[in-house]
């Protein structure tokens, strides 16, 4: 019998980090002074404010998260960020684990969701109990919390299961929020697990999603 | 070149990505203001617009898309997120989205099946 060779390195490292009102490590295009002549008055100062406070931003990890500002149309701006090169980013080049075939069709072990959502609740309260809302403390925040869960859920040892982290921190000021995802995928084998904090300044939103690597 | 071809072809390619998220926030939202009873509907259309797009583009990954509209009142948001998955394979794309009236925050996940 015939085996085929499947590769696989998981690597984990924080790969995007968004803040509205924190500092944004931004790469202005050259036409970006049209663009910004474009704009309104309040939009001009905003985005004048922005490129001020442009200081370079570093995740906890070796990736650098890539941002770019496109002023499409006159009433929107939009960025986006991602993690640059993906997969060539590896301090220590590790060796390919080389794998025979398992003939397994369905996973050992399904996604623990009540396990998680209590990891998910547990880190949430000891962070964020006494916390009161500051851009910059929140900022470092959302990574630390994405990366403390993410390690717990590998704790779990959950074989071929990908996970993936999103945490929001958001202040209390009488607005209106909605969030919401929706996913493409196996839906007997791929779950979530989500978490609401919310104390009197700060709310907070963990998710989990757990996607079975067939 | 062949190789070249297919590798690009069962990639996650953010450009790409990142052109739908934005298509279907600007036919979704556009330029309205910030309606209580409208952020319900815009963020299940935003999602489900681009999944829709990205199903189109028929590559092999599973994917994961998430909305957060937020009313502009001065309000912060911080938003983070961490994988653990196959990063030679495996990509995301964050479009962070404002009009004049409501912030909005578009992830997404692709995870080579």
């Amino acid at each position: 019998m015939k085996s085929t060779v499947v590769k696989a390195t998981f690597v984990n490292k924080p790969v995007a980090v968004l803040s509205i009102s924190g500092l944004w490590k931004r790469r202005i295009k050259a036409n970006s002074s049209r663009f910004f002549r474009k704009m309104s008055d309040l939009a001009k100062e905003k985005a004048a404010r922005l490129l001020k406070k442009r200081g370079s931003v570093s995740s906890l990890g070796s990736h650098e998260v890539r941002a770019m500002t496109f002023g499409r149309k006159k009433d929107s701006i939009s960025t986006v960020s991602y993690m640059e090169e993906p997969g060539h980013h590896d301090d220590i080049p590790r060796p390919t684990v080389q794998m025979e075939n398992t003939f397994r069709l369905t996973p050992a072990r399904r996604f623990p969701v009540t396990t998680v959502k209590d990891i998910l609740k547990d880190v949430l309260t000891s962070y964020l109990q006494e916390e009161k809302y500051e851009p910059e403390l929140c900022r470092q925040m959302t990574k630390t919390i994405s990366e403390v869960v993410k390690a717990r859920v590998k704790d779990l040892m959950i074989p071929r299961y990908k996970f993936i982290v999103v945490i929001s921190i958001g202040q209390i000021r009488d607005q209106n929020i909605r969030m919401g995802s929706r996913c493409l995928w196996d839906e007997t084998r791929d779950n979530f697990s989500s978490h609401n904090f919310n104390n009197s300044s700060l709310f907070a939103t963990a998710t989990v999603y757990g996607v079975y690597f067939e | 070149m062949d190789d070249d071809q297919s590798a690009e072809e069962t990639a996650f390619v953010v450009e790409e990505v990142s052109g739908i998220i934005k298509e279907s926030l600007e036919s979704v939202i556009g330029r309205s203001s910030f309606e209580h009873k409208r952020v319900c509907q815009w963020t299940s259309s935003v999602v489900e617009q681009s999944l829709s797009q990205l199903s189109k583009l028929a590559k092999p990954f599973k994917y994961i898309v998430t909305c957060i509209i937020m009313q502009k009142n001065g309000a912060g948001l911080q938003s983070a997120s961490s994988c653990f998955w196959d990063s030679t394979t495996d990509g995301s794309c964050t479009v962070r989205w404002e009009n004049k009236y409501l912030y909005c925050i578009v992830s997404v996940f692709g995870l080579a099946i």
